[in-house]
């Protein structure tokens, strides 16, 4: 479903962030993706939602080369995939509903249908209660719940997560950890940066470490180190 | 059988025909919900919304009155044929009885209308009451003005510059008629006013429209300041340019539209209310000129030109801009 092949980005400043990238995931998989700060891993992610360009290499999307996708192809190309941030990026001047309905008004769907998935969507994530409500009055975990909501809302086949969990406690982390994982549960390739070492190791996932824009370790398909 | 297979086709075509018509009416209703969006945040801030759309309007009303103005000059010399007049000068010399002869001649035209004779006696007499000279004219031997004929020609002849030209000639060639002359040289004057008039409108317009735009233009780049973080939310999310657009347009469009709304109904009111002054005057002079106002036709084309100016301000800010936020 992922394949990066040789990837490397340079900077326009001349800061070569990933170098070398080789890296594959299946459809269905779900991966953490590690590292020092610094070592490249919001630059991985951000390659894969076209908001950089790989300086060489090729970064397949289910079998298609997007690394050199024209610009008036990127919004129908980015509709295939969920994006979670750690500030999360929700609109405060809009309901959560209208936040979540987002990806949705974008794509066209009628307003019926619209309601429909985003509820659902909200539901997921144990927050249908709170569609009428401003996001500034929510918790910093319900806050970040809804930002999966969004993620999700329109079935994406992939998940991407940019340390969706870095200003949570340990508690509300292993929640929003559970709530991808039950997502992966239903079909969807899943990747999250993160550096919460101790929250994934309980887990039983694929580790991608990245050191200094390389991939140091589970890079390859999935094979359980036992 | 080929009936059931033909059913299923046409019944194919109408489930795609559905599915198309559910599309499109997801885009009115985005277009509409886009509307009354922008239209709420128009009114959501309306000092910002006021000052743009009264400069607007003053920048759209000073050229559109111009263009009014021009109009009903253009209008008046039009107009102006029924009240124009020859001036027919006879000899000092000639007797009550030759003038007499003179006056039966010139009716005798089928140029001419009607005709007035002014008596030199009895012009002096007006003059020296109405000037207060009485005394220093009583000094003159004789008296100094010509007798007069006022005539009022066919409609047709002051429109044709040959028929009046021959009309001039028939006369000056009557025995003791001095000069005959047509009072059109102010009207020429005023004719030449109005093209001036005309090129400072196109000026003045043109320089205003470009005014708009910058005013609008700006009102937009703030827009888009203020709506960023949702900007480069709907990018991350797949939004198309066009979707991203779309609201700023609106938001032009709009903004234009108001401040021709408010340009047109000045005009309106303002011509309204010179009208009945300058009916009151043209009707002293005999003339049926009146004042014409924008109309419904000078309206929408008020509103229009605004609407056309906020969309192509909207459109020529969010190019400039928009490029600037990251994501693309
Ligand atoms: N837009 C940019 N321009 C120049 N350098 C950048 C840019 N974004 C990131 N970098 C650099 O690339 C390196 C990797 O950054 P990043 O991918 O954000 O790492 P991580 O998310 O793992 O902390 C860092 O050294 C960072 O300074
Ligand atoms: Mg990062």
């Amino acid at each position: 479903m992922i394949h990066f092949d040789n990837v490397s980005k340079r900077y326009p400043g001349g800061y070569e962030a990933l170098s070398g990238v080789n890296l594959h995931l299946d459809a269905g998989e779900l991966a953490f993706l590690t590292g020092h700060s610094g070592a490249g891993k919001s630059t991985l992610l951000k390659l894969l939602m076209l908001l950089e360009r790989p300086t060489s290499g090729a970064l397949l999307i289910n079998g298609k080369n997007v690394s050199r996708l024209s610009n008036f192809r990127i919004p129908s190309y980015r509709r295939q995939l969920g994006v979670v941030f750690q500030d999360h990026q929700l609109l405060m001047d809009r309901t959560v509903f209208d936040n979540v309905a987002l990806p949705l008004q974008v794509a066209g769907f009628s307003r019926k249908e619209t309601g429909r998935r985003v509820r659902a969507a909200l539901d997921s994530v144990g927050l249908l209660s709170k569609e009428k409500q401003s996001p500034l009055a929510l918790s910093g975990g319900e806050q970040q719940r809804v930002g999966i909501a969004r993620a999700v809302v329109h079935k994406p086949r992939i998940l991407l997560a940019d340390e969706p969990t870095g200003n949570l406690d340990p508690e509300l982390s292993a929640e929003i950890m559970n709530l991808f994982q039950r997502f992966q549960d239903v079909g969807v390739t899943v990747l999250i940066a993160t550096h919460d070492i101790d929250l994934i190791h309980r887990l039983n996932h694929r580790i991608v470490r990245l050191d200094q824009g390389s991939v140091a370790e589970g890079g390859g398909a999935y094979a359980p180190a036992f | 059988m080929p009936q059931p297979s033909n059913q299923t086709a046409r019944r194919g075509a109408v489930g795609a025909k559905v599915g198309l018509r559910a599309k499109m009416g997801a885009v009115i209703a985005h277009h509409r919900h886009t509307l009354e969006d922008s239209l709420i945040r128009l009114l959501r801030d309306p000092f910002q919304t006021l000052m743009t759309t009264v400069v607007v309007a003053i920048a759209l009303s000073l050229p559109a009155t111009l263009l009014l103005v021009v109009d009903n000059v253009r209008q008046f010399e039009n107009n102006f044929d029924s009240f124009s007049q020859i001036t027919v000068y006879v000899n000092n010399t000639a007797s009550q009885q030759q003038v007499a002869v003179i006056q039966e001649k010139i009716q005798s035209f089928s140029e001419v209308n009607s005709l007035v004779y002014v008596d030199p006696k009895q012009a002096l007499n007006e003059f020296t009451e109405a000037s207060g000279f009485g005394s220093a004219l009583e000094y003159l031997d004789d008296n100094p003005l010509p007798p007069v004929f006022i005539i009022e020609p066919a409609i047709d002849v002051l429109s044709l510059p040959q028929k009046a030209q021959k009309l001039i000639a028939k006369m000056v060639n009557i025995d003791l008629v001095d000069d005959a002359q047509i009072d059109m040289l102010w009207l020429q004057r005023l004719k030449s006013l109005t093209e001036l008039g005309k090129k400072v409108v196109l000026a003045l317009g043109g320089a205003l429209g470009l005014g708009v735009l910058v005013i609008i233009g700006n009102s937009i780049r703030l827009a888009i300041h203020s709506r960023r973080e949702e900007i480069i939310v709907v990018k991350l999310v797949g939004g198309t340019d066009a979707y991203v657009r779309r609201p700023f347009l609106y938001f032009g469009m709009l903004q234009g539209l108001f401040g021709a709304l408010v340009a047109g109904i000045m005009l309106t009111i303002g011509f309204w209310w010179l009208g009945g002054s300058v009916e009151n005057i043209s009707q002293l002079y005999g003339s049926h000129f009146m004042l014409r106002g924008p109309g419904f036709q000078g309206f929408f084309a008020l509103l229009g030109t605004g609407f056309l100016l906020g969309l192509a301000g909207a459109w020529l800010a969010v190019g400039k801009h928009l490029n600037h936020i990251k994501p693309r």
